[in-house]
């Protein structure tokens, strides 16, 4: 083991590091991009279709959605089929048509409960970090 | 990983390729992660219109993924969804009793169980619509509204053919596409028309709702009549237990064997109607069996009739 890694060029160790966080950034969104969505959805007046959700969390940075937006879609059609989102397609006169998505009353409902919990696991995870325990 | 071996430099070249690296998926996830992309991609070249599509698809390489990255994502995204959504399958048995008497806590076959039941009513909605459609596309073709009436026609199977989709998913869990196919936008209405025509999606669809008629009807009877058969043989004891009050009569012998008149007459006793009840037990544990087979088949059947091929 400790010969491998010797022999092992440091160019490697950091891919491997970097691929390390990659997959943890890959878990950490899987966990939240539920969430994410639900409360975007939560917050906007309007209803709002998919590339606009896209760009908004684009803006919110790297840190929300590690990985490709083409991850969104199949998220939002889960929560829809969870109940949690309503959608309908408007067709518009110049541009595609789209879809649009917004929360229903039982969404809203998950989401209190939702920012709830994870307030509680990052403020636990918080502590552990800090090493308050 | 071929398929990438260039970058897009047109919509249609980017949906070509994701539909290449997701060959092996399900058609009906390949129809709506196609739709996801397509809604996406043409959102992002209107947004900006500025740009030229293939400087459009070079950033949206980036922040979408490539054909590749998505066919990833949408693969694993399934797994988890069918992890998520559907019933969990009945437990493996082992035990041939077992295996037989599980049914009863499989969701699919009650599932199946009552989509075939329905289907007649579905089966005489589709029905009427496709040969009412088509008859009157042909009839209006002559006239000025003709060709609008055609195109309604052929958008409404369409809608049809999407909600049967979700209809067959729910009940008899055979994955079908939650999104329709992308409509045309970037066509001329002629081109669009002819697009219709040509698509094979289109008449087969048709051929689905005219196909659900008769197979209704035959779900129907079958079920209808297995279920009488089942259930009576299960009541034997109860119609038993309340025919004791009345005198019993034996059967007389008329004509005819004796051996007959003593079944029959054993047949109308206590020890009849217990074998009768168990008999109707097993019957209708198979007709569970029949109607989940019954439904995995027809769902096949709407699998290749409802979604594009890949």
């Amino acid at each position: 083991m400790l010969h491998l890694k010797l022999s092992g060029s440091a160019g490697e160790c950091v891919d491997d590091g970097a691929s390390q966080l990659k997959k943890f950034q890959k878990e950490l969104s899987a966990g939240t991009v539920s969430l994410v969505l639900l409360a975007v959805l939560g917050q906007s007046r309007q209803p709002l279709y998919g590339y606009q959700i896209a760009k908004r969390l684009e803006e919110a940075g790297e840190g929300v959605l590690a990985g490709k937006q083409s991850a969104l879609y199949p998220v939002l059609r889960n929560l829809e089929g969870a109940g949690l989102l309503a959608s309908e397609v408007e067709p518009s006169v110049s541009g595609p048509p789209r879809r649009y998505y917004r929360i229903t009353k039982f969404g809203r409902e998950v989401l209190r409960e939702w920012t709830a919990a994870w307030n509680a696991s990052r403020d636990s995870v918080d502590k552990v970090l800090q090493g308050e325990l | 990983m071929n398929a990438s071996s260039h970058p897009p430099r047109t919509i249609a070249e980017y949906l070509e390729q994701l539909r290449a690296a997701l060959r092996a998926a399900d058609p009906a996830l390949i129809q709506d992660a196609l739709y996801d992309a397509e809604e996406h991609l043409r959102a992002e070249l209107y947004e900006r219109p500025g740009r030229d599509e293939a400087a459009m698809l070079e950033h949206v390489v980036e922040s979408y993924g490539a054909p590749d990255e998505v066919a990833e994502i949408y693969r694993d995204q399934e797994i988890k969804i069918q992890r998520a959504i559907r019933p969990p399958p009945a437990p493996k048995r082992r035990s041939a009793a077992g295996r037989f008497f599980g049914v009863i806590a499989d969701p699919r076959a009650w599932g199946a169980l009552f989509y075939l039941l329905f289907g007649l009513v579905t089966g005489i909605a589709y029905f009427t619509w496709v040969v009412a459609g088509l008859s009157m596309s042909a009839g209006f073709s002559v006239l000025i509204i003709g060709l609008p009436f055609i195109v309604l026609f052929f958008g409404s199977v369409r809608g049809l053919a999407l909600l049967e989709g979700r209809l067959v998913e729910t009940m008899l869990g055979v994955r079908m596409p939650r999104r329709p196919p992308y409509p045309q936008r970037h066509m001329s209405l002629f081109q669009r028309i002819g697009a219709m025509f040509t698509d094979p999606r289109s008449w087969s669809s048709m051929l689905y709702g005219l196909l659900q008629l008769p197979l209704g009807i035959f779900y129907f009877t079958l079920i209808v009549t297995w279920l009488a058969v089942s259930l009576s043989f299960i009541a034997a004891p109860i119609v038993k237990l309340v025919a004791m009050y009345e005198p019993v009569v034996g059967i007389r012998c008329d004509s005819g064997p004796d051996w007959l008149c003593d079944v029959l007459n054993w047949m109308g006793g206590w020890g009849g109607a217990a074998v009768l009840c168990v008999l109707g037990l097993l019957l209708f544990f198979t007709l569970l069996h029949v109607a989940r087979g019954l439904g995995h088949l027809h769902g096949q059947l709407a699998k290749h009739l409802l979604v594009r091929r890949a």
